[in-house]
């Protein structure tokens, strides 16, 4: 009899080659056996739990957690931390979360709009004075500025000659 | 109207708009928090910091992800900064016999209701090595199985968030379940 190993998932498929008694008739049978161990059982641990496991592997994981006390307690406590997360999955989160969030947001954009004025505080006084200081500076400036030469050129030559003492009062033409 | 839509509002100045991501998504956010923290107050104000968080960098969403991914991410970060901010959380965690408060113990018997005291509070103990040793996983292997076990993510999905490939994910899935098994099996023999 010959043993050949080949099946995956820890399955042995045993081909039996058997010489059939009488008449050189062969006959080839094939057996399934499962090894089950702990380490095997723990992996399987997700999969029997969501019944994933063909019958004969559920059978075996079964039956190993009836007789090891370490795989029995390991497989329990799975199942309690699976509890204890969907005990915690099933809180909600405070009902005013978002009233509370708005709120926060409210307070720290408050915050940043009254930490600006402060400093718009020093400045603002500072650009005032300066910008009316500048302002009457330019006025005097244009006040200030002399006639161009070109403007008393056009000036014409008759006018700049008459002699205004010479020219008689208005109040004389009046009197006649 | 898409979130995307929703956030371009916001950034023009309607900040109102916020409270409908904030209604979408708070679920995702406290469940998140709540796997790592077990704790509903503490889940409850990391929430409402994660989403304050989410308001005030939300001009650096860049929408190369989705928002819930993007959400994801910040709620994943901020859970880990607060384990590993708060020493007491980390005491609490790593030795979980301070945490069999009220709150705790109404649950524990919630779970075993018509039994009788004896097996409740073993079973209360049973609750502590398990929390114990979900707490005590790899940093990476304890991400997976938040978004895995708590929010109900597909690998793909776990593995946007984390940056990573699929079967990184599937690989650390693997292993968390392992080691969890080691540990529950170590904390039986003790």
């Amino acid at each position: 009899m010959q043993k050949r190993p080949f099946a995956k998932n820890y399955q042995l498929k045993e081909k039996i080659n058997r010489s059939a008694v009488g008449k050189n008739k062969v006959l080839f049978l094939t057996i399934k056996t499962v090894k089950m161990n702990c380490q095997l059982c723990q992996k399987e641990f997700d999969a029997y739990r969501q019944g994933k496991l063909p019958h004969d592997m559920m059978t075996q994981v079964e039956s190993h957690l009836k007789t090891c006390k370490i795989c029995a307690g390991i497989y329990r406590q799975q199942i309690l931390a699976e509890r204890i997360i969907k005990g915690e999955k099933e809180l909600q989160p405070d009902p005013f979360l978002t009233t509370r969030v708005m709120a926060q947001i409210d307070k720290l954009d408050d915050e940043q709009y009254k930490s600006a004025p402060s400093f718009i505080k020093v400045l603002k006084p500072v650009l005032l004075s300066t910008s009316m200081a500048a302002a009457v500076a330019f006025g005097i400036l244009i006040g200030n500025l002399p006639y161009s030469g070109s403007e008393r050129e056009k000036i014409p030559v008759e006018l700049t000659l008459i002699d205004d003492a010479a020219i008689e009062s208005v109040d004389v033409f009046a009197n006649e | 109207m898409t979130d995307t839509e929703i956030i371009k509002l916001i950034l023009q100045g309607d900040k109102e708009k916020f409270t409908i991501l904030v209604a979408q998504y708070q679920l995702l956010v406290f469940r998140t928090c709540m796997g790592f923290l077990h704790d509903k107050d503490d889940a409850d104000d990391l929430t409402q910091d994660v989403f304050i968080h989410a308001y005030q960098s939300l001009s650096r969403f860049r929408g190369d992800a989705a928002f819930s991914t993007w959400l994801y991410r910040i709620a994943v970060n901020a859970s880990l900064n607060k384990i590993r901010k708060s020493p007491l959380m980390l005491i609490r965690q790593q030795f979980s016999n301070f945490s069999d408060d009220k709150k705790e113990r109404e649950r524990a018997v919630s779970i075993t209701d018509g039994e009788d005291p004896e097996k409740i509070l073993i079973r209360d103990e049973h609750i502590k090595w398990v929390r114990k040793a979900l707490d005590s996983l790899p940093e990476n292997q304890r991400i997976a199985i938040v978004l895995s076990k708590y929010d109900d993510l597909s690998q793909k999905e776990i593995a946007e968030i984390m940056n990573t490939t699929e079967g990184a994910v599937e690989a650390l899935l693997q292993r968390a379940k392992k080691t969890l098994r080691k540990k529950l099996s170590a904390q039986r023999k003790n």
